[in-house]
């Protein structure tokens, strides 16, 4: 089952650029200042720091052009975040659930019919669900919780250079809008577990088998899954005993999210608060072999801002 | 159209089995660490499993001063606790009613014999707690319904449900799924089990089930009426109650109170059996003359008819029930101990521990991951259904403490959440043989990477190998850190090694034993 884009899509795709074209003079003209400047340079990374999560959040997202760049009206938007395992938002394990909330906010302000949220999670998924902080944040923020229901796991071609086919979780795949949500952190294999790693918890099977290759898996994966945006939680990272940790020493305090379209320059930015280079990670690298996105970061176009405290 | 009594009886006959699948449904993670009302609150209420637990373990938990108020209600009302508040005496009752409803005839008298089988039960049950073998689960009713519900009755019903609404699912025609899937989500989000459930016998447990509820086609509550321990000891309570039936002179003798009787209680006044009458009503309810009446008295007037319990089989029951405790006892678990048994957090040492636990089979059926399952042999006969921890169908979770809150009889401790982390149950080994990046040199690290301890039990050796293309690549060799490995278990259940695990976590290292050690601390 290869996903191509159905009429619906290919029809809002079509409407919506032939609006912008014919529209965009029209409302720069009418909007003054700022706003429009950051929404006509394209950029490929935007980061964020400031110690309120919900506003740097809102500002990464509005730094890659506003919500409404990924979601449209009457979407159903899948925001996948990390929460695999039972751990407590300060422990780093599982993406903050405040990044989450905002998200979500963010995604019903901009007309999304419904956002879903939801991870394949290691650890029994009701304490994951819970200690993350997740599904009680996300659900007050208006989006649907629900547990990832066996029967939606269907097998379906990946086509990628070791997993042909794998069993994945169709809701991702039949979302209108797409959103990557990982945490950056530490992993015993893959070094650092962030936006590609994240796609685990979209897929069904014996994951543990996927580790014999995992770069090429994580790749593979990758290819397969098209998000819109990708936001990487580094509010807090965890730089030792990952991917689930426990020990507050081995978390560190960054107070950034990052966002991008590019999954491999998200990750490649990611490293370096680890002080590693995208190339230092096989599944960075080999998604940039592949041609997947770019791990030269120093040639992108990255933007950055601080949110102060009020 | 019933009488009174027979009403407030169907009444509180529903109410308590109601609340019984309630507390039953209730005893389950739904997202608190706690939980407040599990189903072993009846358990606290049984007076049979209090004495024994009090004779077998010289220790009463506080919360079993509540049966006291079960032998209170003997003493005033007789079996009243067999006929309006037992759960599994009002599913008999209901299957018994179900089968018998039509019959207007008085029983045959081959059906009226055995009443007096728990009696020498219960005999057995007590002689043998006195001498520390806690036998009473496997016939306590409260016990047996709970374990029976647990191991057998749910993992049927899920399936069952399961099975009818994904055929639903599987046809993919929108309209019917747009019917069917609500349903679903509301039966799965409040009565099924959050995920399938799996125990070992459970077929077994369902077959002795449905085998005591099939006798009722014999006899009407035969279980109640013939092999109930708990129904002896309050029929024994009973005997001194202060229940009086009385028959007025209106009777003609006619015996079709026989005919709705529950138990054997008997027909004409001085022959009634107090310790045998559920207190169901049937009798008045039937009586064409309306020449029954129940009332409290305490005049001794009345004479206290026998139960022909007889001095040898009474002494035969208790000697057997004392020859049972080194017969079950006769395994060498007493000399080495099982590695495969794996007790859950909180469990008290191996003794101590058969002493106390029921076979309720409650712990197992809080157990997030299914992973405790009820014993056959690997606890001896005394600990048959007792909980292991099977790390293959499933591990334990770091952070749960519930197996120790719902156990009814501190067989499992009840733990914080500070002290759990800190107990052992077992301890992991890796075999080398069929861990890939030790045998076949490729990564994998899926057990590191769930170990949940806060400093991880598993590191890495860092070894260089070369594979058949001649590329030689640096591989992490997991290795278990014997001062930090919990034995939780969840490596075991996630090695990709599917069939037989390269990692396997035995007993050795538990926290409860001072034989089965390793590490000096």
């Amino acid at each position: 089952m290869v996903q191509e884009p159905n009429r619906r899509t290919f029809l809002r795709t079509l409407g919506l650029s032939a609006a912008s074209i014919t529209l965009s003079p029209l409302v720069e003209s009418l909007l003054p200042g700022s706003t429009s400047l950051a929404q006509n340079v394209p950029i490929d990374l935007a980061v964020a720091e400031g110690s309120s999560i919900p506003k740097i959040t809102s500002a990464v997202v509005d730094l890659m052009g506003g919500i409404k760049k990924f979601v449209s009206r009457g979407d159903i938007v899948v925001i996948k975040p990390n929460m695999a395992w039972d751990r407590k938002p300060e422990q780093a394990a599982n993406t903050n659930p405040h990044v989450v909330a905002t998200l979500v906010s963010l995604c019903l302000d901009a007309g999304a019919k419904r956002v879903k949220v939801f991870d394949h999670s290691c650890d029994d998924p009701r304490r994951c669900y819970v200690q993350s902080g997740i599904a009680h944040a996300a659900r007050k923020a208006g989006a649907e919780i629900t547990f990832v229901d066996d029967r939606k796991f269907k097998e379906m071609n990946i086509g990628g250079e070791v997993l042909k086919t794998w069993k994945i979780y169709t809701e991702v795949v039949e979302a209108d809008a797409l959103i990557n949500v990982p945490i950056a952190k530490h992993h015993s294999l893959a070094k650092l577990s962030m936006a590609m790693k994240n796609w685990m918890g979209a897929v069904g099977g014996w994951r543990g088998r996927l580790h014999w290759r995992l770069n090429q898996c994580l790749a593979d994966l990758t290819s397969f899954f098209k998000p819109s945006l990708t936001l990487l939680d580094a509010v807090r990272i965890l730089v030792n005993h990952g991917p689930q940790g426990g020990r507050l020493e081995d978390v560190k305090g960054t107070d950034m999210v990052i966002a991008g379209v590019d999954q491999i320059a998200v990750d490649s930015f990611g490293a370096t608060l680890f002080g590693m280079k995208g190339s230092d990670l096989g599944c960075v690298k080999e998604g940039h072999a592949r041609g997947l996105g770019r791990m030269d970061i120093e040639n992108l176009k990255v933007k950055r801002v601080h949110v102060p405290t009020p | 159209m019933e009488s009174a009594v027979v009403r407030y009886r169907i009444i509180s006959q529903a109410f308590f089995l109601t609340i019984f699948v309630l507390l039953f449904l209730l005893t389950n993670y739904r997202g608190l660490d706690e939980i407040r009302y599990p189903v072993r609150i009846f358990l606290e209420f049984d007076p049979l499993i209090a004495f024994t637990t009090l004779l077998a373990a010289h220790h009463l938990p506080t919360v079993m001063f509540f049966s006291l108020a079960v032998v209170g209600s003997a003493l005033v009302l007789g079996r009243v606790f067999c006929g309006w508040v037992c759960p599994l005496g009002t599913i008999h009752h209901f299957v018994s009613w179900l089968y018998h409803r039509k019959e207007k005839d008085i029983l045959p008298r081959s059906t009226l014999l055995g009443y007096r089988i728990k009696y020498y039960l219960l005999f057995f049950i007590l002689a043998s707690s006195v001498f520390t073998l806690q036998s009473v689960g496997f016939l306590d009713p409260i016990s047996l319904l709970i374990r029976s519900m647990t191991l057998f009755v749910e993992p049927l019903v899920n399936l069952m449900v399961h099975a009818i609404f994904g055929f639903f699912y599987d046809t993919e025609i929108r309209w019917i799924t747009a019917l069917t899937e609500p349903i679903y989500s509301l039966l799965k989000n409040n009565f099924l089990s959050f995920r399938q459930p799996y125990f070992h016998q459970a077929l077994f447990i369902g077959f002795l089930f449905v085998a005591i509820l099939l006798m009722n086609f014999y006899r009407m509550r035969f279980w109640c009426f013939s092999l109930c321990p708990l129904g002896a000891l309050l029929g024994l309570v009973s005997r001194v109650s202060l229940l009086r039936r009385w028959i007025s002179e209106a009777c003609t003798k006619c015996d079709i109170c026989f005919s709705g009787c529950q138990a054997f209680a008997r027909g004409n006044q001085d022959k009634w059996l107090r310790s045998e009458c559920l207190v169901c009503g049937n009798c008045q309810n039937r009586c064409p003359e309306e020449a029954i009446d129940f009332a409290l008295s305490p005049s001794a007037a009345l004479t206290k008819p026998g139960l022909n319990l007889t001095r040898r089989n009474l002494l035969v029951s208790a000697a057997s029930g004392i020859i049972a405790v080194p017969f079950l006892r006769m395994n060498s678990n007493y000399r080495n101990p099982n590695p495969k048994l794996i007790r859950p957090p909180g469990a008290l040492e191996e003794r101590e521990f058969l002493k106390r636990c029921l076979k309720c089979g409650e712990c197992m059926k809080v157990c997030l991951t299914n992973g405790l399952q009820p014993t056959l042999m690997e606890a001896g006969l005394e600990g048959i259904w007792s909980p292991i921890l099977i790390p293959r169908l499933g591990y334990c979770q770091f952070y749960c403490t519930l197996c120790g809150q719902v156990c009814p009889s501190g067989a499992i401790k009840k733990l914080t959440v500070s002290e759990k982390v800190q107990v052992r149950i077992g301890l992991a080994f890796i075999d080398k043989n069929r861990c890939l990046p030790y045998s076949q040199g490729i990564d994998c690290i899926v057990c590191e990477e769930h170990c949940p301890t806060p400093k991880k039990a598993i590191w890495f050796i860092e070894k260089r190998v070369q594979d058949r293309g001649r590329i030689v690549k640096t591989v992490k060799q997991p290795v278990v850190d014997l001062d930090l490995c919990t034995g939780c278990g969840i490596c075991e259940n996630k090695c990709p090694v599917v069939d037989k695990p390269a990692i396997v976590v035995t007993s050795i290292g538990e926290s409860r034993s001072e034989v089965n050690r390793l590490s000096l601390y």
